[in-house]
């Protein structure tokens, strides 16, 4: 009952000048506001990444093209070819269950009046089964169709929607970039694959993307699916070996391509969050100590103004303990209350950035919350001690004479 | 020391009290080897002039300052020997303060500023004491107001609820009158007699006659040291009294001969030709000064 007592003192003193605790809670208001936003941004687009490469499977090796060291310096690359799809799906044994080449680029599909900005996927048969990715209507490309550079697409689920509607899309001709297709199928809602939305994309066979779309010799990525998860490590050594070998890599030469797995994807992912996370608590770290200075600040001015109430508190029977504890207390609701804001800030912040980009996820875990207000809880009593000592430390007679 | 106080059992007793300040090379005595016994149920003013050390003796015998050397006892205990967890004790249960001041927190009204001591008790309470309190005073109906809302009288009022609140054995009072008018501060030594009828030890500290003659005991201090210790009867109170009277009279009468002369009074003009009253001659109305905390 006494210390709920002090706690409602601590309150009415700060109504008192709520306008100067709101002020001196600033920066506080922006360090939290900094870590909630922050720590929301960065497990959301974690969150969102790990997602989007649990939609790959646990199975999948994804191989890019790479870098390599030329005159000192790291180039780009583009090394990985069609038929290095081929030689891993013949060469892998019993390690490696299928191989689906791609080619992404993008670009305008047209019917009629209507169009949409897509993404455009040169793929094989392969991709379909190794994604365990269907058509609903309609049939996905065949080998034939890769054959002989078909001029044929398959379209997402919502480019289908968007161009046609609820009318059938099979067999009707489409432009892609001003080329003419004709629609072989529609597939399944999907969501995501491997970072691409799925159903925004158009699938056009590989060749034709490569040859007859985009003019390139050399694929944007692999899909390798392993046998099986338990050696996958196997499943990584074999690829690398079937790759440096068709790409005439020396013994001592770097690989001229990326192999990522899921696992290594996460521990990646995991690198960057540290290093972002590092960055963004530094920077509420100097806020919560420039806030932590405005409490102290205001915390001096309170104990200077109340002198003479000290004095009579002193007087009618406070002991230095329940002074102490009245100013810490104060600090430390200025330092809450300013938390709470900043946790609101930063959520709102989050959302505005998440709203206006439209690329970064926004995830805050409920520890990041508490975590946020014991600090600002933290900081607000730390910031307290002096004045709340200065306080405590007061001369009653000394006190009750102050003008 | 008068006969009344050596015969009953003192609540306070001290000995040999010093005070010293050092400003610097020099030493201020602001006690000079003060005894004094104060008996339950005494009412006890203190006078002196300004800087004569009785103020420094009140915050001493209240335990709010601790004597340079000396002994003081509350009750037969040693108060030197107790901790300030045990002094912050006897001054919240034993002990009642009225400041000239009042010094009541402003931003609270009546019934909390009065419920303050009840805090520092640690143990629960109802407002219904702090209502109690003010309704001793006079001042239940007010009892939502804050300092801002009362006038100079009823803030004293609320401070003396204040002191009496947790029931205290003696009440000590620093110039408790010091920032009313007469008539607020003679209803206010009433309250105070009303107080001492009821069974509370009274000390007082004021520098005006009319007020100190109203206790039953008068000790004058002088540089330190108590010079006087007197029982105030009936005979003597009335002298006093009508001596102040009359020079208030008199005062009055010199007002009027100069109004009728067709002469104003400024005081404290800062035109060319000053004042233009007698020297030593000042009709002024006091304005209560509430000294309250934000």
């Amino acid at each position: 009952m006494f210390y709920l007592r002090i706690i409602w003192m601590a309150l009415r003193g700060l109504r008192t000048n709520l306008m100067r605790s709101m002020l001196a809670t600033i920066g506080v208001i922006i360090g939290v506001g900094a870590v909630v936003s922050a720590v929301s941004i960065l497990q959301g687009s974690e969150k969102y990444f790990l997602d989007q490469f649990e939609s790959l499977g646990a199975d999948k090796i994804m191989v890019f093209n790479g870098q390599q060291q030329r005159g000192g310096r790291a180039m780009a690359v583009n090394s990985l070819k069609p038929e290095d799809a081929q030689v891993l799906a013949d060469e892998g044994g019993d390690l490696i269950k299928a191989v689906a080449p791609q080619y992404t680029g993008g670009g305008q599909i047209k019917y009629f009046r209507k169009n949409a900005y897509v993404s455009i996927l040169g793929a094989t048969p392969g991709y379909a089964e190794i994604n365990d990715y269907k058509p609903v209507r309609g049939s996905f490309i065949t080998r034939e169709d890769v054959r002989s550079s078909a001029m044929v697409v398959v379209l997402g689920h919502k480019v289908a929607r968007e161009l046609f509607g609820a009318l059938p899309a099979e067999g009707k001709s489409v432009k892609i970039n001003g080329k003419s297709f004709t629609v072989a199928g529609v597939m399944e809602e999907r969501g995501t694959i491997g970072f691409l939305e799925v159903d925004n994309q158009i699938i056009i066979p590989l060749s034709t993307a490569m040859d007859r779309m985009f003019g390139s010799k050399y694929l944007t990525s692999l899909i390798v699916q392993c046998a099986d998860t338990q050696k996958l490590d196997a499943c990584i050594e074999r690829t690398k070996i079937i790759l440096r070998q068709e790409h005439n890599l020396k013994a001592g030469d770097e690989d001229d391509f990326i192999t990522l797995t899921q696992e290594q994807f996460k521990r990646q992912l995991k690198q960057v969050a540290i290093i972002f996370a590092v960055v963004f608590y530094s920077i509420a770290g100097i806020s919560m100590v420039v806030g932590g200075i405005g409490i102290m600040n205001i915390m001096m001015v309170s104990v200077t103004e109340r002198t003479r109430e000290i004095g009579v508190r002193i007087a009618v029977g406070a002991r230095r303990i329940d002074i102490l504890l009245q100013f810490l207390l104060e600090a430390g609701i200025i330092s809450l209350f300013g938390g709470a804001l900043g946790v609101a800030c930063g959520m709102a912040m989050g959302d505005l950035l998440s709203k206006i980009t439209q690329v970064l996820q926004l995830y805050t875990p409920a520890t990041t919350i508490i975590y946020a207000l014991v600090m600002a809880l933290v900081v607000g009593i730390i910031s307290g001690i002096y004045p709340a000592i200065r306080a405590s430390n007061l001369d009653p007679v000394m006190a009750l004479r102050y003008e | 020391m008068s006969q009344e106080s050596a015969n009953t059992h003192p609540i306070l007793q001290a000995a040999q009290l010093r005070k010293e300040y050092r400003m610097g090379e020099s030493v201020v005595h602001a006690l000079d080897g003060v005894d004094i016994a104060i008996g339950a149920g005494e009412f006890v003013s203190i006078t002196g002039s300004s800087g004569s050390g009785k103020s420094t003796l009140m915050h001493i015998l209240g335990c709010l300052d601790r004597p340079t050397s000396g002994m003081l006892a509350f009750k037969g205990t040693l108060v030197s020997r107790m901790s300030d967890r045990q002094l912050a004790n006897l001054r919240n249960k034993n002990i009642g303060f009225v400041f000239q001041t009042f010094n009541l927190i402003n931003r609270t009204s009546a019934i909390e500023n009065v419920m303050v001591p009840l805090i520092y008790t640690r143990k629960s309470f109802s407002r219904s004491i702090a209502l109690e309190a003010l309704d001793k005073v006079g001042l239940k109906n007010r009892a939502k107001h804050t300092p801002g809302e009362l006038s100079g009288g009823e803030c004293q009022r609320v401070a003396i609820a204040r002191a009496i609140v947790n029931s205290p054995e003696v009440i000590l009072a620093d110039e408790p009158t010091g920032n009313l008018d007469t008539r607020t501060g003679t209803s206010i030594m009433e309250t105070f007699r009303s107080l001492h009828e009821s069974g509370i030890t009274i000390v007082l500290v004021t520098h005006e006659m009319d007020v100190a003659v109203q206790a039953n005991r008068m000790i004058h201090m002088k540089d330190g040291k108590i010079v006087e210790d007197l029982r105030v009867d009936d005979e003597y109170r009335n002298y006093v009294l009508q001596a102040a009277q009359s020079t208030q009279h008199e005062l009055l009468r010199a007002k009027d001969r100069m109004e009728k002369a067709g002469q104003k009074h400024r005081v404290g003009s800062g035109e060319p030709g000053g004042s233009t009253m007698e020297p030593g001659v000042v009709i002024d109305e006091i304005t209560p000064d509430r000294g309250g905390m934000d």
